[in-house]
C-alpha cells in the first residue's frame, strides 16, 4: 500500500518537474491568456504557429501566441512601411546659455560634406560641468570600446578593429566640434555612422567631452 | 536602421563609378598640383641642403627623418606597422616598391591616384585591401618626403625589434577581492575535517581498549560479555520499523518539497535560456571586449524597452571583424533580405504588468546586472531574476529613492522627513500602489 502511494507521489513529482523553466523550455504558465498580449509586444515575435495551441481561442486554429501575419512576416520586429518618409527635421529645442532656443535636430549636411560641417557647425550646448559629466558617461557607453577610456585609440574592440586614432595626436587633435559631430553622425574612414544610436543632443555632449580629450 | 548600411553599399557602388568624375576633378586640380610640385623642390632643397639626397632622391638627413618619425607616429600608426599588415600593408621597404614622386602623390591623394594613374602596383593594392587610404592632403609634399625618409631609414635599420602599434596594454584584469576569504573558508573546513578525523581515530582506539579490558576482566557475567561481543545485524536493522518509518517520512518530505517547488514555479521563467537564432555571446562582447550595454541596447536609458539592436549596430564592427564566421553571415543575410533577425525574447512580463527601463536605469540608477545578473559572463543569456510580483515589491520595499540632484523629488523628500527618520524608500512614494504597474 505504501508502495502504491509512493508511486503516485513520484508520478506527480515527475509531472510537476516539467513546469520549471530552463534551456529552451519557458516553463508552464497558469492562465496563459492573462499573460500574453493580444496586441504585438515589443520585440517578441512568435513565428511558430504551434505555440499555445492548447489555450488557443483563435478562429484560424493557430496557437494563441502566434504573432505574425501575411502582411507582417517579421511580427513586431518590423521595418517602417514602404514609402515612409524619414523624420529628419523634427524639432528639439535646446535652451542656450543666452536663453535663445535653437532647433537642434535640423541637420541636413550631406554625409560627404564633412569639411562643410567642420566649418559651419557650432556646438549649441554651452560647456559646463554637468554637460561634460553627461558627455563622459555617453562617451564611455558609445565610444570607449574602440577609442579607449582616454581617447588614446586603445579600446579593446579598437585593437581588433584596427585603425583607431588617438584624439590628442596629429591632425585628429586639431579637428573642430563640427567635424566630430559629423563623424559621429555619418562615420568617417573606418568608423561607421552612429547617428541611429545617439541623438543629436547627446552627440553634442560627446563632442564637448572629446574636445577635452583632444587637449590632454 | 538597416537602410544606413544599404545606403552605404549603394554609395560604395557609386564610389566605384567615380573615376570619370575624379578625372574631371583631377584635370581641374592638376594645374594647382603641378604648381605645388614645382614649388616644393626648392623648399625641400633648403631643408636638406646640408646632406645631399641619396641616389633615389630620399633625404637621409637626421632632422628630416626625425620630423618624418613624428608625422608617422601621429598619422600612420593607426593603420600601418613596419613588419605586419594592420589595416594597410606593412611599410618595410615600401620606398623600394614605388617611384618617389608616385609614392608622394599616392600618399596625398590615394583614391585619385589609383583611379587616374595607370599604376598597376597601386591598383593591385586597392584590389588586395579593398579600401582607399584616406587623403593626406593636409601634409605638404616636403612633409610626405620626410615621411618616406623615415620609412626608408627604419627599413634599412639592421635587425630592428619587431614593432607593433604603440600603446600601453589596456584594462588590467580585475583584482579579485573575495579570493582571500574563499581560501580562508576552505582552510577552516579542512582543519575541521582533520580534527573530526582525529576524534574518530581516538574513539575507535578507546573502544578497542575498553573491549580488551572487559574481555580480560574476571567476574563479568556471560550475557554482558555477549553484549560486548555482539555483531551489528544489518538485515535486522533494515527490517526494523524504525528504519522503515524514517525512510518513508524522509521520502515524503522530499517529494512534497519538490512538488511544492514545482507548483510555485508555474508561471516563473527564471532560468529560461533558449537557443537564439544567432549564437551571440554576451560573455565575449560585454565581458571580454567590455562593450558597454548601452552601445547596443540604446533604449535602456531612454524608453520602455531596452531594445535589441538592429543589424546596422552589429555592422559598426562586423563590417571588418570576423566576416567569415557563419553566425555573422546570418546578419549579412538578414540585411540582404531586408528582414529583422528573429530573436527569442527571454524576459517576458505578463501583459497586465507595466515595466519601464528608463525609470529604473536613468532615474533609479540601477545597474543592468541588478536584474539581469552577470550578463557579461553568460555565453547564452538566461533569465536571472524570477520577475514575479513578490520580487518587484520586495525591491520597492527595500530600495531607497535616489533623490539626489533630482528636483522632482524635493517636495516628497521634505514631506517624508516630517513623518519618518528612515530614508525615503520606493514604497513611500507609491511604489506599492497597484496602479503603478497594473493599469
Amino acid at each position: 500500500m505504501m508502495k502504491a502511494k509512493n508511486q503516485i507521489a513520484l508520478f506527480f513529482v515527475i509531472l510537476l518537474a516539467g513546469c520549471k523553466a530552463g534551456g529552451d523550455n519557458p516553463g508552464t504558465e497558469y492562465a496563459p491568456n492573462m499573460y500574453h498580449a493580444v496586441s504585438y509586444e515589443t520585440q517578441s515575435t512568435i513565428v511558430n504557429p504551434e505555440i499555445g495551441t492548447t489555450v488557443s481561442t483563435r478562429v484560424d486554429g493557430k496557437g494563441e501566441y502566434y504573432s505574425v501575419n501575411a502582411y507582417n512576416p517579421a511580427g513586431s520586429a518590423r521595418l517602417p512601411v514602404k514609402g515612409t518618409i524619414k523624420r529628419r527635421y523634427y524639432p528639439a529645442n535646446v535652451k542656450m546659455a543666452d536663453s535663445v532656443k535653437r532647433d537642434l535636430m535640423i541637420y541636413n549636411i550631406h554625409r560627404d560634406s564633412i569639411d562643410l560641417a567642420a566649418r559651419v557647425l557650432a556646438n549649441p550646448l554651452a560647456l559646463n560641468d554637468q554637460i561634460l559629466e553627461d558627455g563622459k558617461v555617453l562617451y564611455i557607453s558609445y565610444c570607449s570600446a574602440c577609442h579607449g577610456e582616454n581617447g588614446q585609440g586603445d579600446g579593446k574592440v579598437g585593437a581588433k578593429y584596427k585603425g583607431v586614432p588617438a584624439y590628442n595626436k596629429g591632425r585628429v587633435a586639431q579637428v573642430t566640434g563640427g567635424h566630430i559631430f559629423h563623424t559621429i553622425t555619418h562615420g568617417k574612414g573606418r568608423m561607421w555612422p552612429h547617428g541611429s544610436q545617439i541623438n543629436p543632443i547627446d552627440r553634442w555632449k560627446i563632442v564637448h567631452y572629446v574636445q577635452t580629450l583632444q587637449k590632454q | 536602421m538597416t537602410d544606413h548600411s544599404i545606403k552605404r553599399t549603394l554609395d560604395l557602388k557609386f564610389v566605384r563609378l567615380l573615376p570619370a568624375i575624379a578625372l574631371l576633378l583631377f584635370s581641374l586640380s592638376s594645374a594647382t598640383a603641378q604648381d605645388t610640385a614645382q614649388a616644393a623642390p626648392p623648399a625641400e632643397a633648403t631643408a636638406s641642403a646640408a646632406v645631399a639626397p641619396s641616389a633615389d632622391g630620399i633625404p637621409a638627413d637626421e632632422a628630416v627623418i626625425t620630423s618624418g618619425r613624428a608625422l608617422y607616429e601621429n598619422n600612420c600608426t593607426q593603420c600601418h606597422a613596419f613588419n605586419e599588415v594592420v589595416v594597410g600593408p606593412a611599410l618595410k621597404d615600401a620606398h623600394t616598391r614605388w617611384k618617389l614622386n608616385n609614392m608622394i602623390s599616392f600618399i596625398r591623394y590615394p583614391q585619385k591616384y589609383i583611379e587616374t594613374s595607370r599604376d598597376k602596383y597601386a591598383q593591385g593594392l586597392y584590389a588586395q585591401y579593398k579600401q582607399y587610404m584616406p587623403n593626406h592632403d593636409f601634409l605638404s609634399e616636403a612633409e610626405v618626403l620626410s615621411l618616406v625618409a623615415y620609412i626608408k631609414a627604419e627599413s634599412v635599420k639592421p635587425a630592428a625589434a619587431p614593432d607593433k602599434i604603440a600603446g600601453p596594454p589596456i584594462f588590467p584584469p580585475p583584482t579579485k577581492d573575495s579570493g582571500v576569504s574563499n581560501e580562508l573558508v576552505s582552510l577552516i573546513f579542512a582543519i575541521l575535517i582533520f580534527v573530526l578525523f582525529v576524534f574518530l581515530v581516538i574513539l575507535v582506539f578507546l573502544i578497542n581498549i575498553l573491549k580488551r579490558f572487559i574481555e580480560n576482566k574476571e567476574g563479568v557475567p556471560d550475557d554482558e560479555k555477549a553484549l560486548v561481543d555482539q555483531k551489528f545485524d544489518l538485515a535486522a536493522f533494515f527490517k526494523s520499523s524504525f528504519f522503515r518509518t524514517s525512510v518513508t517520512v524522509i521520502a515524503l518530505l522530499f517529494i512534497s518539497k519538490v512538488a511544492f517547488d514545482s507548483i510555485i514555479n508555474i508561471g516563473i521563467q527564471q532560468g529560461y535560456s533558449p537557443k537564439q537564432p544567432i549564437a551571440f555571446s554576451h560573455k565575449l562582447h560585454a565581458g571580454e571586449y567590455q562593450i558597454d550595454c548601452n552601445y547596443c541596447h540604446t533604449g535602456a536609458k531612454k524608453g520602455k524597452a531596452a531594445v535589441i539592436p538592429s543589424a546596422n549596430v552589429c555592422m559598426n564592427c562586423h563590417n571588418a571583424i570576423k566576416p567569415e564566421s557563419p553566425e555573422i553571415k546570418k546578419i549579412y543575410a538578414a540585411i540582404e533580405k531586408d528582414q529583422p533577425i528573429e530573436w527569442v525574447r527571454i524576459h517576458n512580463l505578463p501583459d497586465h504588468a507595466y515595466f519601464n527601463h528608463a525609470q529604473h536605469v536613468t532615474v533609479g540608477g540601477l545597474e543592468c546586472q541588478n536584474c539581469h545578473g552577470q550578463i557579461q559572463e553568460m555565453e547564452v543569456v538566461q533569465q536571472y531574476s524570477p520577475l514575479t510580483m513578490g520580487w518587484c515589491i520586495n525591491c520597492h520595499r527595500e530600495t531607497a529613492v535616489n533623490a539626489e540632484n533630482n528636483a522632482y523629488y524635493d517636495k516628497m523628500v521634505s514631506l517624508h522627513k516630517t513623518v519618518s527618520k528612515q530614508p525615503m524608500k520606493v514604497k513611500d512614494i507609491g511604489g506599492l500602489e497597484c496602479a503603478k504597474c497594473h493599469y
